[in-house]
């Protein structure tokens, strides 16, 4: 361990520090808004010691590594989280609960995710995963006065548990038979043999339950519908986003530095499952009603599209994922942070009935809402449309003409349960009682802010996505000379 | 002391592995899902064991301490858990939990 470690670490210290910082404030005096103050100064300052250290590729052996890549995803899992924070506030702040330990959690699942991405190393990896694991249980089942937030918590909780489990022992099989835990040292035993041995494919093919759980795909998505669903809005936000986003991060680092793209059967695998990832996830989406239950299979859809990505295995495919995770983390956050939006004390907004006819309520709410779900959609001038472009070329590019076709024709099916959202939602209807409104302006305000610069983010990358292309490439500069 | 070989370490945690997992599947009973997930997340920290024998480096050792940690604070929010879905369903039956499908 040498100091200059911890300047690399920094962020993370940052996170744990603040962490135990907000435990203490706890035990001393229950205050929301200190607590909010605090998370958010963290996150703030953690963005901001991140960014010295942009540019910088150093290896802290043999747990962690700093590169392009480690940093883009922490920027991204750091400024998705600020934004969760952002969100929170007046969703917590109406609800009786105790608030406090929420933003202690949610500091802890970010931390964990923030591991995940540049770890290097299984025994980094499963600290990492564990510790995002363990505080998304606790946040899933945060209103516990609701039935359906203990369903949804104890269904996640045994169904990771399950698949950490398989992910250890795939784990355990790959070091029994390579005899290292290190990514880079696993890749130099791949390129040793010309032949994988059974034990290797066996790990391997358990490792892809453990992380395919985690990133919601296809076979292993049993659980997406039921957690989004139970789970309070902001937490669901924070699942779709930096959950998965985390997983990919690291999947991608695990391939490139493994080399494992050269498997052939390894990349059937995934091919199948990401074309049976947008097949079911957006069939399966069509016949919702429930705003969140759609959100969760239009989200292992879009899982599937960023596979499509990974799958090409080239620069362009990571730039593409990348880009991807940007504009689906945007426009995922606006989605769900107009649910929490709407939300009210006895409930979350979820049913497709309580946006029946919004527009003539709420003009903006409905028009944010309009243009994340038209983005997911991924519709001409917003962020999702640049990023499946840039998809289908990476995935052009490598000429995977399946892939590319169950992409067109599945944004197709897309298009349609998006549009009956939006439909619902421009809808004439007599005479609506408007809902109680509780909250203070101010606080209504700060989250009609967030959501306003979600939204012109989604859009100014939607119409001039120049800027965000060179920030990638310049921060990839730094990842994979393997390329 | 003879060791065991590495054949049959791994064969045993892959059976307990197994066994785990059927139990998960087939148990209806919330409390005995979580004890056969322990005894999967305990065949894999098994194997890790074996694996770490096998190339004499104390790294599987550590993933084992790793993994009942881990395995602790699982199973403390997961009793939390239980006891609140106890609290609201008045039962431990797994089947009970289906307020949401489909």
């Amino acid at each position: 361990m040498r100091l200059s470690d911890l300047y690399f670490l920094m962020p993370l210290l940052i996170l744990v520090g603040a962490a135990t910082l907000n435990m203490l404030v706890v035990a001393v005096k229950r205050n929301h808004k200190i607590i909010f103050g605090i998370t958010i100064v963290a996150h703030l300052v953690a963005v901001f010691t991140l960014l010295q250290l942009n540019g910088s590729s150093y290896q802290i052996p043999p747990f962690f590594v700093m590169d392009g890549w480690g940093i883009f995803n922490l920027g991204l899992i750091l400024l998705t989280s600020l934004f969760v924070t952002l969100l929170s506030y007046a969703y917590f702040e109406q609800r009786e609960e105790r608030k406090e330990e929420y933003y202690l959690l949610l500091i802890l699942a970010t931390l964990g995710a923030c591991v995940l991405v540049i770890s290097q190393h299984f025994m980094a990896l499963f600290l990492g995963l564990e510790v995002l694991s363990v505080a998304l249980y606790s946040l899933i089942a945060y209103l516990r006065t609701r039935e359906r937030s203990d369903e949804a918590g104890i269904k996640y909780l045994i169904l990771a548990a399950l698949s950490s489990a398989f992910l250890l022992f795939g784990m355990a099989l790959v070091y029994a038979v390579t005899g290292t835990m290190s990514f880079p040292e696993i890749g130099v035993y791949l390129k040793s043999v010309t032949e994988l041995p059974l034990l290797l494919l066996t790990g391997f093919g358990l490792m892809i339950v453990g992380i395919g759980f985690k990133l919601g795909i296809v076979p292993f998505h049993m659980w997406a519908p039921d957690v989004y669903e139970g789970a309070p809005a902001p937490v669901t936000a924070f699942i779709a986003t930096v959950s998965k986003g985390g997983m990919m991060g690291l999947l991608i680092r695990f391939f490139s530095q493994a080399d494992a793209y050269r498997y052939a059967n390894l990349m059937l695998i995934f091919t199948i499952i990401a074309i049976a990832s947008m097949l079911a996830g957006n069939l399966l989406a069509l016949r919702q009603h429930n705003i969140k239950r759609l959100l969760a299979y239009s989200s292992i859809a879009h899982l599937g599209y960023i596979l499509v990505a990974f799958l090409a295995g080239n620069r362009l495919g990571v730039e593409a994922v990348s880009f991807y995770l940007v504009a689906y983390f945007i426009t995922s956050m606006g989605a769900f942070g107009v649910v929490a939006l709407l939300s009210d004390t006895e409930r979350d907004a979820d049913q497709l009935e309580d946006y029946r006819g919004l527009f003539w309520r709420r003009p903006a709410t409905a028009a944010i809402f309009t243009a994340m779900l038209l983005s997911l959609a991924g519709i001409p001038l917003t962020a999702g449309f640049v990023g499946k472009f840039y998809i289908l070329a990476s995935g052009v590019n490598t000429q995977q003409w399946l892939l590319v076709l169950m992409l067109v024709l599945n944004s197709v099916i897309g298009l349609y349960y998006y549009i009956k959202v939006i439909a619902a939602m421009f809808a004439q209807t007599e005479a609506t009682t408007e809902r109680r409104k509780v909250l203070h302006p101010a606080l209504s305000f700060a989250s009609g802010a967030t959501m306003a610069i979600l939204a012109l983010l989604m859009v100014w990358i939607g119409v001039y996505p120049t800027s965000l292309v060179q920030l990638i490439r310049g921060l990839l500069a730094t990842f994979m000379t393997t390329f | 002391m003879n060791t065991i070989p590495m054949e049959q370490g791994l064969l045993l945690a892959g059976i307990l592995f197994i066994i785990g997992l059927i139990s998960v599947l087939i148990r209806r009973n919330i409390i005995f899902m979580l004890i056969s997930v322990e005894i999967m997340l305990n065949a894999a920290g098994l194997a890790f064991i074996v694996a770490g024998a096998r190339w004499i480096q104390p790294e599987g050792q550590v993933m084992f301490i790793f993994i009942i940690t881990m395995a602790a604070a699982e199973v403390s929010v997961g009793l939390a858990l239980i006891l609140q879905l106890y609290h609201n369903l008045k039962t431990l039956d797994s089947d009970a939990a289906n307020v949401m499908n489909g």
